[in-house]
């Protein structure tokens, strides 16, 4: 328990570090945000009036405690691009992403662990060599590049996917908005058509991304397991004359527990990443959305981008990492 | 011996990795209660013939050919299924570094519990009950709570005792036991082997003990079987190998009974330490760890002082103090008339070069990325002669080629070598060895102890030559010095304390101490001065004796004061009020 | 992506890895070229990249007719000048394009990774040797950085501080040096209480000596085999950056803004002008990903 709300608290001071750290590294750079809303030409009183609009000619503490008093009551203030609230911004475009990212990663591990263990079973063999520059290369890869080579393939020439223009067909009317994620939502409706027409319009950003991440993921289970297999635990199980069955799962509980916190932080990294593969099929997420901010000078929503992808990887790497020191008793000492 | 079926019987057994043979052609037979000792140098199979035994093998080895018959049914011949039936049921592995063979994401009480399940089925409260009193048959203490303990959670002398419980549970015909003392102290060591035999002998296993250590075979095997490159080269009554050993490997590590101890190393005296302290404190809390606690020593010129002691014992700290790699918290050190505790940096620097030292890991000692000629001149401060250094190499045993080598092109015996070499470079007067043949192989370990005893005639160096290891701290000391807990509980000669040890502590350490000799067998002999239970925690010290808690005659006077060293009539030191007191 | 993850937790050299020496050597040759091309691309380009010529959209040319022409080229013979890989829809020859975009990209992600490495090493070094406090402070520093979304901020710190390619090397710099202070931190610490260093002290030499010519040494293996990955991945991030136009500025021959103009065409049909420097990249990073296996393996030995 203690263990838990160490690393909890460590966590936290992460996040207030890392608002404290983005706040003032933007503030710091040489972009000024008024410039580019007003345009070159301005007058000085046009920019004056928008710098004050835009709250910027306070003093920098001011601004420090105003935004984190705003943030304290869950209010990221308004957009200076679109004048909307933030968090209805990101509460729009973040479960885009969530959903590609998960949906991702779950297939991605279905297809690369009984790979990777499959490997691990042969290791020097053909097929483990074939998928060890597999991994290699998988890993390698630009995606934004190979999500429009996908395009050109499954849409252009074969036909077999939809246009990349979003989640949706633009005839189909979208479901009501529950969870934000497009499958849940659609089921929940009880709209199949709507259903198979998101899942359609998934298949090549998922595919996409199940290719990338394949590479690290098979990499990681195959040594792991070549490891377990390879170990004088292993060895001693089978010289105790354990079942098969037993001895495996031996193995697999050894090494799959190490590859959770790995898992963990590849999520983090990956969910920051998704912006390429948005921009691609034009989702509409939270990367898109990050893009637009960055590229205006948008600092309210730019600070809450950040902040909110930074605490959902540092949650979802906690989480992790605690299911593995729950499996891995060395630990928690 | 009468002639009964052999429990074992093996014939033409090869196995081999790629394209070398790792077994090769081996013939074995072990009649049914026969312990049989196998030894060989490192690499010459005796791991891999223990798995073959079973049909198992390291990946990415093969089983090639040859018979494996277990009362009469080849092993290797059956199929995938009934072998596994027979591993653990009818023959049990024990093997050398228990705690890696445990897997270390469930208890250890668990894993005996399945292994029994396996084999005789039941509930598992039944099986987890049979792993509790198997622990407690085998020695441990509180079984019942330690059984919920994680491997890594448990020492070696625990860990080495629940795999015993696992192989011999089901009550196997025959017991495989590859190195099962190999770090273990020398008190646990002699219990294990104990407890092992014994079971051994009272559910009528026949044990086939795999070991490079000479004087445990000497001491628990009937026959001796030599493995040289996968094949038999000897296979003796134990009696009749000890005293003619026929295989090259016998006779090397035997070699050093028939030479005299050293003699002399009666010089002036060139370092002096009195009430050495050091004291680590604990990262969390308030606790210490009190490491070395008033340990006074002379040590002459040309002499060597044996500094023996368990681990934990604070050995290893009172070199490093001497070095001053460690700050001691007290005491003085006085080196040829020097005050080491109070030279400034540069005369530290100057000190350093009369004061050596030799580690105990010979490759770690040595930068992976220097060549040995590298690593000896770092020793000599200017570019030195490549005469130089080739009579250096040839004065610790080496060619001069080796000095374009790096380390890892040499075995661990001439990495140790290179060592030593480095640390006669400068002519010092004295060297600390930090236990510099425990990582050694026996056959290394010989031409080792042979060397120093060479280099410190030639050279007149002292040496402080720390080990755990009675028998080589026999063939080198003039004087030993015996540890416990921080302390020095005796200081005597080498006669004294190998034949006549007083206090208790060094009793039960020489008593636990095998000898390779096999008409003074351990099993043979009563078991009068065993210590009973373990050490106390080097944090919670008792106020008292810090052996009272074990001392079979320990009395209500010894728990209480803290004892003090007294000189005796014959020159030695003890620290025990009650044998002093008993000798006054 | 896979390099990230090692970056994050380098695996221990014993695992085997079935690396075929041929790979390794695959891996050599390009990184070799990539950084020849990196140096004399610009020069060795039959058109000029930056000036369009006459034909637009022009396909490359076909499979039929490549032979015929690789022979001309290599016999010598006169021969007009071949769009090997096709030209843009403003007429700029796409091949010499993407051999040009070598030396961007190539550039920055060596120029990153020297800073970061010449950092982080030190800082490793400081955070390895300094007393607890101060190591704890810069480890605790050097963590929040890397709680950063790593490609978010490169898009922050490249776009807000003016998008030339002196700011990527600088941000991917700012990016990276965390994980050489982790790197060659742990291996600091390692080396401290290795054998060799006690028996240099017994030998008499200062701490100073012993840090430069043992400690760091032996550190700064593992941080040049990481830094072989970390190149890779800095290309990856170059062209992501200028992907969504948060990278180099037109109109710098880059592969990743390459990709991005010609990514509407490919929808269209016309696949050549964002296909090549996609090969380009694909081919290089997986290249320098060979390399820095061989690499591991061969220093694991």
């Amino acid at each position: 328990m203690l263990f838990v709300a160490r690393r909890l608290g460590f966590a936290c001071l992460q996040l207030v570090g890392l608002a404290l750290l983005v706040f003032f590294t933007i503030r710091a750079m040489p972009a000024d945000p008024v410039a580019r809303l007003v345009g070159m030409n301005a007058s000085r009183e046009a920019y004056l009036s928008s710098q004050h609009a835009l709250g910027l000619d306070r003093p920098v503490w001011v601004q420090l405690v105003a935004w984190v008093s705003d943030v304290a009551h869950g209010d990221f203030g308004r957009s200076w691009v679109s004048g909307a609230p933030v968090m209805q911004e990101i509460g729009r475009t973040l479960p885009v992403t969530i959903e590609l990212i998960t949906i991702s990663f779950v297939l991605a591990f279905l297809v690369s662990v009984p790979l990777g263990m499959l490997c691990a079973l042969r290791p020097g063999g053909t097929a483990d060599k074939a998928t060890f520059v597999y991994s290699l290369f998988a890993g390698s890869q630009p995606e934004f590049w190979w999500g429009l080579l996908f395009i050109y393939i499954f849409f252009a020439v074969l036909g077999w996917a939809p246009a990349p223009l979003g989640r949706l067909d633009p005839m189909l009317r979208p479901p009501p908005v529950v969870t934000g994620f497009i499958t849940v939502d659609t089921l929940l409706a009880g709209d199949w058509v709507a259903f198979r027409n998101g899942v359609h319009h998934l298949m090549l950003p998922v595919a996409t991304k199940v290719f990338v991440l394949s590479g690290p993921i098979i990499k990681m289970v195959r040594q792991n397991m070549v490891r377990a297999l390879g170990s004088d635990y292993v060895l001693y199980a089978r010289a105790s004359g354990l079942m098969p069955r037993q001895v495996a799962m031996v193995a697999l509980k050894n090494a799959l527990a190490p590859a959770l916190t790995l898992l963990g932080a590849l999520y983090g990294y990956v969910l920051g990443a998704a912006v390429l593969i948005e921009t691609v099929f034009s989702l509409g997420g939270i990367g898109q959305y990050a893009v637009r901010s960055v590229l205006a000078f948008d600092y309210p929503a730019i600070e809450a981008v950040v902040l909110v992808i930074a605490a959902i990887s540092l949650f979802v790497y906690l989480v992790l990492d605690l299911v593995h020191a729950w499996l891995d008793p060395r630990l928690s000492q | 011996m009468p002639a009964e079926t052999p429990i074992l019987r093996v014939r033409g057994l090869t196995v081999a990795f790629g394209g070398e043979r790792a077994v090769a052609g081996f013939d074995l037979d072990i009649a049914p209660g026969e312990i049989v000792g196998l030894t060989g140098d490192s690499g010459a199979g005796k791991s891999t013939l223990g798995l073959a035994l079973l049909g198992l093998v390291r990946p990415p080895g093969r089983i090639l050919g040859g018979t494996v018959e277990l009362e009469g049914i080849d092993v290797l011949a059956l199929d995938e299924a009934r072998r596994r039936r027979i591993r653990g049921a009818k023959i049990g592995l024990i093997v050398q570094n228990p705690r890696a063979s445990l897997s270390p994401l469930h208890p250890v009480g668990q894993q005996i519990a399945d292994a029994y399940r396996t084999h005789e089925g039941g509930t598992r409260a039944g099986a987890a009950a049979r792993a509790v009193d198997m622990l407690r048959v085998l020695g441990l203490n509180d079984p019942e709570r330690r059984v919920h303990a994680y491997p890594h959670e448990v020492s070696g002398g625990m860990a080495q005792r629940v795999l015993i419980a696992m192989a011999l549970g089901c009550g196997p015909r025959l017991l495989v036991a590859d190195e099962p003392t190999s770090g273990l102290d020398v008190t646990i060591q002699a219990q294990f082997l104990d407890d092992m035999w014994q079971s051994a002998r009272r559910v009528g296993s026949a044990v086939l003990l795999m070991t490079q250590d000479l004087s445990i075979i000497a001491n628990y095997c009937d026959r001796v079987v030599v493995m040289q490159d996968g094949r038999r080269v000897e296979d003796a009554p134990t009696p009749r190998f000890f005293a003619a050993p026929a295989a090259a490997y016998g006779r090397t590590l035997l070699s050093l009974r028939r030479e005299a101890p050293p003699a002399g190393g009666d010089g002036p005296v060139l370092l002096s330490v009195r009430g050495l302290r050091k004291v680590f404190p604990l990262r969390r809390g308030r606790k210490v760890v009190h490491a070395v606690d008033g340990v006074s020593f002379d040590i002459h010129r040309g002499e060597t002082l044996g500094l023996v002691g368990e681990s934990g014992s604070g050995k290893t700290t009172v070199g490093r103090c001497l070095l001053r790699l460690v700050e001691p918290d007290g005491g003085e050190v006085t080196f040829d008339g020097i005050d080491v505790r109070r030279a400034a940096p540069a005369g530290l620097r100057r000190l350093r070069r009369q004061l050596q030292v030799v580690f105990q890991d010979p490759f770690d000692s040595l930068d992976p990325r220097w060549t040995v000629a590298d690593i000896i001149a770092e020793a000599i401060e200017d570019r030195p002669d490549p005469d130089v250094l080739a009579r250096l190499l040839r004065d610790v045993g080496l060619d001069r080629e080796v000095a374009r080598l790096p380390p890892r092109a040499l075995g661990l015996g001439d990495q140790q070598r290179v060592n030593i070499a480095r640390a006669i470079a400068v002519r010092p007067a004295l060297i600390v060895l930090d236990e510099p043949t425990s990582a050694l192989t026996p056959l290394a370990r010989v031409g080792i102890i042979r060397l120093l005893r060479d280099l410190q005639v030639r050279l007149r160096v002292s040496y402080l030559f720390i080990s755990h290891d009675l028998s080589t701290v026999a063939h080198l000391s003039h004087r030993v010095a015996v540890m416990y807990l921080g302390q020095i509980v005796e200081l005597g000669t080498r006669a004294q304390i190998f034949d006549q040890p007083l206090h208790p502590y060094s009793k039960a350490l020489l008593a636990a101490h095998l000898v390779a000799d096999p008409s003074r067998r351990r099993v043979d002999q009563p078991q009068a001065e065993a210590l009973a239970g373990e050490s106390p925690s080097p944090i919670d010290l008792p106020p008292g004796c810090f052996l009272a808690g074990r001392c079979p005659q320990a009395e209500d006077s010894c728990r209480a004061a803290r004892q003090e060293v007294a000189v005796l009539a014959d020159g030695r030191a003890l620290r025990c009020d009650r044998v002093a007191a008993a000798l006054a | 992506m896979s390099e990230m993850l090692e970056a994050l937790h380098p695996p221990p050299a014993q695992v085997a890895r079935p690396m075929p020496p041929a790979l390794f050597l695959l891996g050599c040759g390009i990184v070799a070229l990539s950084l020849v091309m990196m140096v004399v691309g610009p020069w060795i380009v039959p058109f000029d990249p930056g000036r369009p010529g006459p034909d637009i959209g022009m396909a490359p040319p076909s499979l039929g007719a490549l032979p015929a022409l690789a022979w001309a080229v290599l016999r010598g013979l006169p021969h007009a000048p071949v769009h090997w890989f096709g030209t843009d829809e403003t007429g700029l020859d796409v091949f010499s394009r993407v051999v040009a975009a070598s030396r961007t990209d190539v550039a920055i992600a060596v120029g990153a990774n020297a800073v970061s490495l010449a950092f982080g090493s030190l800082l490793g070094l400081a955070a390895g040797t300094a007393r607890p406090f101060l190591a704890g402070l810069l480890m605790r520093v050097s963590d929040l950085l890397q709680a950063f979304p790593v490609f978010i901020t490169g898009m922050i710190l490249v776009t807000m501080a003016g998008r030339s390619e002196l700011t990527i090397v600088l941000a991917l710099a700012l990016l990276y040096t965390p994980i050489y202070i982790r790197l060659t931190r742990a291996e600091v610490l390692a080396q401290r209480h290795r054998g060799f260093v006690d028996a240099a002290r017994a030998l008499g030499r200062t701490e100073l000596w012993i840090a430069l010519r043992h400690i760091l040494p032996n550190a700064l293996t593992p941080a040049l085999i990481q830094a072989s990955v970390t190149i890779g991945l800095a290309i990856l991030m170059t062209a992501g950056l200028s992907f969504v136009g948060a990278g180099v500025r037109p109109p710098t021959p880059e592969w990743g803004l390459m990709i991005a103009d010609g990514s509407n065409l490919m929808v269209q049909g016309e696949w050549w002008p964002s296909l090549f420097p996609g090969v380009a990249i694909s081919f290089t990073v997986f290249g320098y990903a060979c390399f820095s296996n061989g690499l591991e393996r061969y220093c694991a030995r």
